[in-house]
């Protein structure tokens, strides 16, 4: 197993779970000292003050300038970080296309197009009922993901070892790389349902 | 859970950019015409209001505990959204294998329900375990789950799973009622 097929088993959602991770622990820790203060924990006297505290106000009017500056320098890494998030977020993983020939006009075979000669492939397979797959960019690298759904009862070794040598042999030998990081995801005994006609 | 993380972020990324722009127009606003008051959101009141009120307070610790069951949910939320395939052996180098967690508790169910006696089975697997729930009208528990654990096992072996599974099997049985 390579980092790079590993990676290409799904898009990562970490930078999410982390995002909304930290989100969530600054929001419990503000929760639990506003809990603790108003407790009386850290003293009876501190519990009675007022939120926005007399002397924190006084020091922040006393540094206006430096105050209101590093109030704009948060909320514009506020905007950035979350203009970054939000398009990252929405934005489609990378399809990229492979380029064989880069001199004269050039040789493309587009993502779509490698991707649909692998997925017919791939459904030839004995014992595959479907199959779904994809050309993903992990790590500035061509990657493929491929979602098979095998028939009940099928030998998954038997598949393996069909599509390692005939399926992602052919794609390499026609790709002309000596490698390309593929996750294959199974569905196992759930070939999907064909309309009757 | 992975789906719920999905949605919530482009809200939580809004929400951070709307925080943003509202700081920057305020303060900007505020260094620019310091003796005009606020300009899209009233702070001062917000400010005077938060100088009447004590930490002690009943609504303070009210906003405050909800504040931290928020935060908590949040956690809980970003730590149950992983990834729980389940790693088959790899055949390459280059080429990982997964199945889903659902998939593997698939064809157990089938091989559990095609078992002789059976009439009805639930199943739930991970990649450390396979947990079956079986009852049955004919067969004890006694006769029925060795059975069962043996048929399982059997096929999660020939899976060329990354680990093998540890195999649990409840058996419910009418025949066991006294």
């Amino acid at each position: 197993m390579s980092r790079e097929s590993r990676a290409a088993v799904a898009r990562s959602a970490g930078l999410d779970r982390w995002a909304i991770g930290t989100i969530g622990a600054f929001a419990a820790l503000a929760g639990a000292a506003a809990l603790v203060v108003g407790a009386g924990w850290l003293g009876r006297p501190r519990s009675t003050r007022p939120l926005a505290d007399p002397i924190a106000l006084d020091w922040l009017r006393a540094n206006q300038l430096a105050a209101q500056l590093v109030a704009l320098g948060v909320a514009a890494v506020l905007v950035g970080f979350g203009v970054w998030w939000a398009l990252r977020t929405v934005s489609r993983q990378a399809r990229p296309d492979l380029v064989l020939e880069a001199t004269g006009n050039g040789l493309v075979v587009t993502a779509h197009a490698i991707a649909e000669a692998i997925r017919a492939d791939a459904e030839s397979v004995s014992g595959v009922a479907e199959a779904r797959a994809r050309v993903v960019r992990v790590d500035d690298v061509p990657a493929l993901r491929l979602q098979l759904w095998l028939r009940h009862g099928t030998n998954v070794r038997a598949v393996w070892s069909e599509l390692d040598q005939r399926v992602l042999a052919r794609a390499r030998e026609a790709l002309g790389v000596p490698a390309i990081p593929t996750a294959i995801r199974l569905e196992l005994g759930s070939a999907r349902r064909q309309r009757v006609t | 859970m992975r789906l719920l993380i999905r949605l919530l972020a482009p809200l939580f990324a809004l929400a951070i950019v709307a925080l943003g722009l509202l700081m920057l127009v305020e303060v900007a606003w505020a260094m620019a015409q310091p003796e005009r008051g606020a300009l899209l959101v009233p702070w001062p009141g917000w400010l005077d209001r938060a100088g009447q009120l004590a930490w002690l307070g009943g609504g303070v610790k009210l906003a405050a505990f909800a504040l931290l069951a928020f935060g908590v949910l949040l956690l809980l939320v970003a730590a149950l959204s992983g990834r729980h395939d389940v790693f088959l052996q790899d055949p390459a180098p280059d080429v990982t294998v997964t199945t889903s967690p659902g998939s593997l508790a698939r064809i157990v169910g089938q091989r559990v329900r095609s078992t002789d006696g059976v009439r009805s089975a639930s199943v739930t697997a991970s990649s450390r375990s396979v947990r079956v729930r079986a009852t049955s009208r004919l067969l004890d528990e006694r006769r029925l789950r060795p059975v069962l654990i043996d048929r399982v096992n059997e096929l999660v072996n020939d899976l060329p799973l990354a680990r093998t599974p540890h195999v649990h099997v409840v058996v419910h049985s009418a025949k066991d009622k006294p």
